[in-house]
């Protein structure tokens, strides 16, 4: 199905099972398939469906000056291939914030601690090179496997909005999950 | 699979499943199939009841799907799959959703004609409803069907749906005024048949 003729990345994040790379317009297809896979889409809430064509249209680049969010391509070092997508939505640079998500959108790399390493290299990132002050995660409460990783990551449990997402016909709660910058510097020392 | 001799030629397209049927998926549209599309939008038994009384270009079909709507979206329209053909078959979809009153209207139409009176209608429907009542969180589906339409007709009661009124001539086809049925699904309703 992917053809594997010459897959191209070039990591911008480089960590030990995994790289960060630049979103490639190449891989459209696959990124189509996460989007729209009713499993990985559950807790991202892509609750309308992607055409491939907006996928690409979205991939484009932006006309914005400053960067309102900044995606990258999870590659798989040992296997040589894109597994998925992770990054920053909601960029805000005056209160020095942003959302971190990451999505694994090939299934079999599921439970290999890929989330939290793609995460880990995106907080060095976001405070080492965007200079946030603070990152935060939302994370609805079925989703116990993402509640573990933050935890583990070192993300606080900020608060929770009751009843604040419609998943699979029932409202759930909806953590908020933050780590700063002084925090995550010192944890590293 | 034994291949089957395709009656038009269609570029090899992946199908990005979004909501996973048995015998059928739903599935992103994609400006590859817009030649398959059109032929759907033209054919004269297919589009008989859909009403679509003017001509479809190509260009009018590939245009559509690079567009994503900013914010709300009003209408959202899927291709029914067939999973052992690999192949659309047809197109599903809700209308003019309205998020304020919470309701939506909902079309169908199989536009491949070998594959009707087999169920899949309904099937494709089951699944769209599920969709809008569980993840869209909508309260009502509209349906509405000419009262000639006997395929449509028995998919909307099949699934629960109930005629809501009659509208009197309210379509035009081959030459006549007709009646078209208007039916509705409650989410309530749709909650406690499955609950049967």
């Amino acid at each position: 199905m992917n053809d594997k003729k010459k897959d191209f990345a070039t990591p911008f994040l480089e960590g030990i099972l995994i790289n960060l790379c630049p979103l490639n317009i190449e891989h459209a297809n696959l990124y189509t398939k996460w989007s729209n896979d009713p499993d990985i889409r559950r807790y991202s809430r892509n609750i309308i469906p992607w055409s491939i064509d907006e996928v690409k249209k979205w991939s484009e680049p932006k006309e914005e000056r400053v960067k309102k969010e900044i995606i990258f391509e999870i590659w798989h070092r040992k296997d040589n291939k894109p597994i998925g997508r992770a990054g920053f939505s909601d960029i805000n640079w005056f209160n020095r914030n942003a959302n971190l998500f990451a999505e694994i959108g090939e299934s079999d790399y599921w439970g290999q601690d890929i989330g939290p390493e793609a995460s880990r290299l995106l907080i060095d990132y976001g405070f080492e090179e965007l200079n946030f002050y603070k990152i935060y995660s939302r994370i609805f409460s079925p989703n116990k496997q993402s509640l573990r990783a933050a935890e583990k990551i070192g993300f606080k449990h900020e608060g929770t909005l009751k009843e604040h997402i419609y998943i699979d016909g029932e409202f759930v709660d909806e953590s908020r999950f933050a780590i700063f910058k002084k925090n995550w510097l010192n944890s590293k020392k | 699979m034994e291949k089957k001799e395709k009656s038009n030629e269609i570029e090899e397209v992946e199908a990005f499943p979004f909501i996973n049927g048995e015998n059928i998926d739903l599935c992103p549209r994609n400006s590859k199939l817009a030649k398959v599309y059109v032929c759907w939008k033209n054919h004269p038994r297919v589009r008989k009841y859909a009403r679509n009384v003017v001509p479809r270009t190509i260009e009018d079909q590939s245009k559509r799907f690079e567009r994503r709507t900013e914010g709300l979206v009003d209408h959202i329209s899927l291709d029914v799959w067939h999973k052992k053909d690999n192949k659309p078959i047809g197109q599903i979809g809700l209308s003019r959703i309205d998020w304020i009153n919470s309701w939506a209207n909902t079309f169908l139409q199989i536009g491949e004609p070998d594959y009707w009176n087999k169920d899949i209608g309904t099937e494709a429907t089951e699944l769209l409803v599920e969709y809008a009542f569980n993840e869209l969180n909508l309260n009502k589906l509209h349906g509405g069907v000419a009262v000639d339409n006997i395929g449509s007709w028995s998919v909307a009661g099949k699934i629960g749906f109930k005629l809501e009124g009659v509208k009197k001539h309210e379509m035009y086809v081959d030459g006549k005024y007709v009646d078209t049925k208007i039916f509705q699904l409650l989410k309530e309703d749709w909650v406690k048949g499955k609950q049967d």
